[in-house]
């Protein structure tokens, strides 16, 4: 194998696929960056056997010459080493070649390392994706979707199942559910697609945030393939795999309430920054918990009382408060969490009673849905 | 690395015929207990099984495939050891192994975790262990690796498949010794004291323990004149060679195959001696001793040695033996 390649771009993809690899493996081999040089271009890939990454960079862009390809092949280097030669290589050009036994050169300039590489042989596999059962959404569509689900899985390894996102297309939407049993969040999208096919898949949590970190915000497309043990997300010159979580997810339709006895109609910050205020008595205690009542017809209060440090009421103006009157208590972070993750100044709650869950979504827009679960205090 | 199923097969032919089995009838369980002493092959015939599971080639294991030689080298990804972390196994090692567990597969549609030393893992992480271990997924299969079987929970043990490692016999032991260059005599000694062929070698090429040899064949031959020159022996040699507890051990089971060749001599069965150097004197002491006495001598060194555990003072212990070696019990 031998090429060369302008470096800052070669150091970008190096630092990308870097994201995806561990310090801490068990496997030696992932402890590496794998490269593989072909006609087209160079690939490299890094993985932590959760997610994967790699990241290529063509022969040509736009007319300009990337990369000099002279000889073909793949090899394994560490990738700490790697990534630290690359940043500080003298000149703008980088060159790379493999020796016998996977002894690799990099010269730059005057500066020439030998790296000892490792048998892209043993490198994992990742699975050969089928180009029809595709489906494309916005790169910027996708993170909203992964920030206002993911903060809702669960951070207990009790129940492995529940620290993914549920991802279940049917009929073309994309419905997208995290769930730690004492909240959930829901997000609804249409996505475009070719094919009718319906998935029901349960994506680790890490894995996602891992993956909105990586991406631009752009209107750029990304594309998605499903099989049955990888997800894999696609955006221009980036693969992102990720290993899917195994079991079946619990069924949430049921435990969304489909009629309310008490309705509210509040703005968004207002609300969140009286509850934030009322949470700054109530986070000494072990649940955080504060009291919302309905005092009149426009008129709510948010309160919190710890005996051994004081109290706070606060009276937030509702637009409207329909239906039976009201006094409910819940986690502060998870009211707070739930409204930062929605979009829009106007919010609807729909109470079904004390202790019955309770859901909140944007006014005139029914993609997103929070449901909390109240807690008993009297 | 390169042992076949026929290799491994001569050494536990009836553990590898019921993994075999198992492979061909296609019906792996999701539990074995691998349970042997040190040196009988263990960790071999876990990744060998591994290996089969995983294999691409024709006839599995291969060794050669891409499969084969990334479990060889600790690269396959769906292949999980977990060894004891310092003393004992963590409970946080077996949380991220359930961590690991409850995603699909890298590769393969099977995934294999092998745990050596299990008897080490603490209580919290053997139980941690233990749900796991109810509740396995099609699909995995757990390989659990121990000397010590009777330290590890009853209720790890009733979920897995038992497969008992046979030691060694010494004869094979010895012929791989002298494979590796050992003097016969040595080898059969060595063979004699140990499972492991490591720990064989270490021992036969060590200075001190061919030194312990030398000594305790001396306080033999000593031990056969009748006269308080043993007494005088065993001050001038032996209380400086072997210090503490586990050397007098190891000094007392040379003692004791001594005794043993003797009485194997006594009763016709001259091969497979543990001191074949030995056998003029040997037959020699035969004939001024009989099979009764000789059994009373072995009895003694026993009792030694079982003192000796219960930590009486070594030099009084020999002295005690060496008296009760010479002149048999009437004379202490």
């Amino acid at each position: 194998m031998k090429f060369s390649i302008q470096k800052d771009r070669f150091a970008q993809s190096v630092q990308d696929v870097l994201k995806a690899i561990s310090s801490r493996t068990t496997i030696p081999i992932l402890t590496g960056i794998k490269i593989d040089v072909t006609e087209e271009g160079v690939k490299l890939t890094g993985s932590d056997s959760d997610i994967s990454i790699e990241s290529f960079i063509p022969q040509e862009e736009e007319g300009k010459i990337l990369a000099e390809i002279e000889q073909p092949g793949s090899i394994v280097l560490n990738a700490r080493f790697f990534n630290e030669i690359v940043k500080k290589l003298p000149l703008d050009r980088i060159e790379i070649e493999v020796m016998n036994s996977f002894q690799t050169v990099i010269r730059s300039g005057q500066s020439e390392f030998n790296l000892n590489g490792l048998d892209p042989e043993e490198y994992p596999h990742l699975p050969q994706i089928e180009e029809r059962e595709v489906f494309k959404m916005p790169t910027d569509l996708l993170k909203t979707i992964i920030r206002q689900t993911v903060f809702a899985v669960s951070a207990s390894e009790t129940r492995p199942i529940l620290t993914g996102v549920n991802w279940r297309m049917e009929d073309g939407r994309l419905v997208c559910i995290a769930t730690d049993s004492h909240r959930l969040a829901m997000r609804k999208a249409a996505v475009e697609t070719d094919s009718d096919a319906e998935y029901n898949v349960v994506i680790p949590g890490k894995s996602l945030n891992e993956l909105s970190k990586i991406l631009d915000d752009t209107k750029e497309p990304v594309e998605i393939v499903i099989t049955d043990s990888q997800v894999l997300f696609r955006a221009k010159h980036l693969l992102f795999y990720s290993r899917l979580l195994e079991g079946n997810y619990p069924d949430t339709s049921r435990l969304i309430p489909t009629e309310s006895k008490t309705k509210l109609e509040l703005n968004t910050k207002e609300f969140l920054q009286a509850i934030d205020r009322a949470s700054l008595l109530a986070r000494e205690e072990r649940n955080n918990v504060v009291k919302l009542s309905v005092i009149d017809q426009d008129t709510i209060e948010i309160s919190s009382n710890s005996p051994e440090i004081g109290k706070v009421t606060e009276q937030v103006k509702s637009r409207s408060v329909e239906g039976d009157e009201l006094r409910i208590s819940f986690s502060a972070k998870y009211m707070m969490d739930a409204l930062k993750a929605l979009d829009g100044t106007e919010i609807n709650v729909q109470f079904t009673g004390a202790m019955k869950p309770f859901i909140i979504r944007p006014e005139q827009d029914d993609s997103t849905l929070q449901l909390i679960l109240p807690v008993r205090t009297y | 690395m390169t042992d076949t199923w026929k290799e491994l097969s001569e050494l536990q032919p009836v553990v590898l015929k019921m993994l075999k089995n198992s492979l061909e009838k296609n019906r792996v369980a999701h539990a074995y207990l691998l349970e042997g002493d040190p040196g009988t092959g263990k960790k071999k015939a876990a990744l060998h099984f591994a290996k089969s599971l995983l294999c691409e080639g024709e006839e599995p294991p291969c060794g050669n495939c891409r499969n084969c030689r990334r479990i060889d080298h600790g690269n396959h990804p769906d292949v999980h050891v977990i060894e004891p972390d310092g003393a004992s196994i963590k409970k946080q090692q077996i949380a991220l192994l359930q961590q690991e567990f409850s995603k699909a597969a890298v590769e393969a549609d099977r995934k294999i975790y092998i745990i050596e030393h299990a008897d080490k893992m603490t209580a919290s992480a053997a139980n941690s262990l233990l749900k796991f271990l109810e509740e396995p997924a099609s699909d995995t299969t757990a390989l659990l690796l121990t000397e010590q079987y009777q330290r590890m929970l009853p209720t790890i043990i009733s979920r897995c498949q038992l497969l008992s490692f046979k030691p060694l016999s010494p004869s094979i032991l010895k012929d791989q010794l002298i494979g590796e260059g050992i003097s016969i005599p040595m080898a059969s000694l060595v063979s004699n004291l140990t499972n492991n062929l490591e720990e064989a070698l270490r021992l036969s090429r060590e200075e001190w323990f061919a030194q312990s040899r030398r000594i305790v064949l001396k306080l033999h031959e000593v031990l056969q004149k009748q006269s308080l020159e043993a007494m005088v022996k065993l001050q001038e040699d032996f209380n400086s060679h072997f210090k503490d507890k586990q050397q007098v051990n190891l000094a007392l089971d040379l003692l004791l195959l001594l005794f043993k060749d003797l009485m194997m001599v006594q009763t016709g069965k001259e091969q497979d001696l543990a001191f074949p150097d030995q056998l003029a004197l040997l037959k020699n002491q035969a004939l001024h001793s009989s099979a009764g006495r000789t059994a009373e001598q072995i009895t003694a060194i026993l009792e030694a040695k079982r003192r000796l555990e219960s930590n009486m003072n070594p030099q009084l212990l020999m002295e005690q033996l060496v008296l009760k070696l010479q002149g048999g019990p009437s004379f202490v």
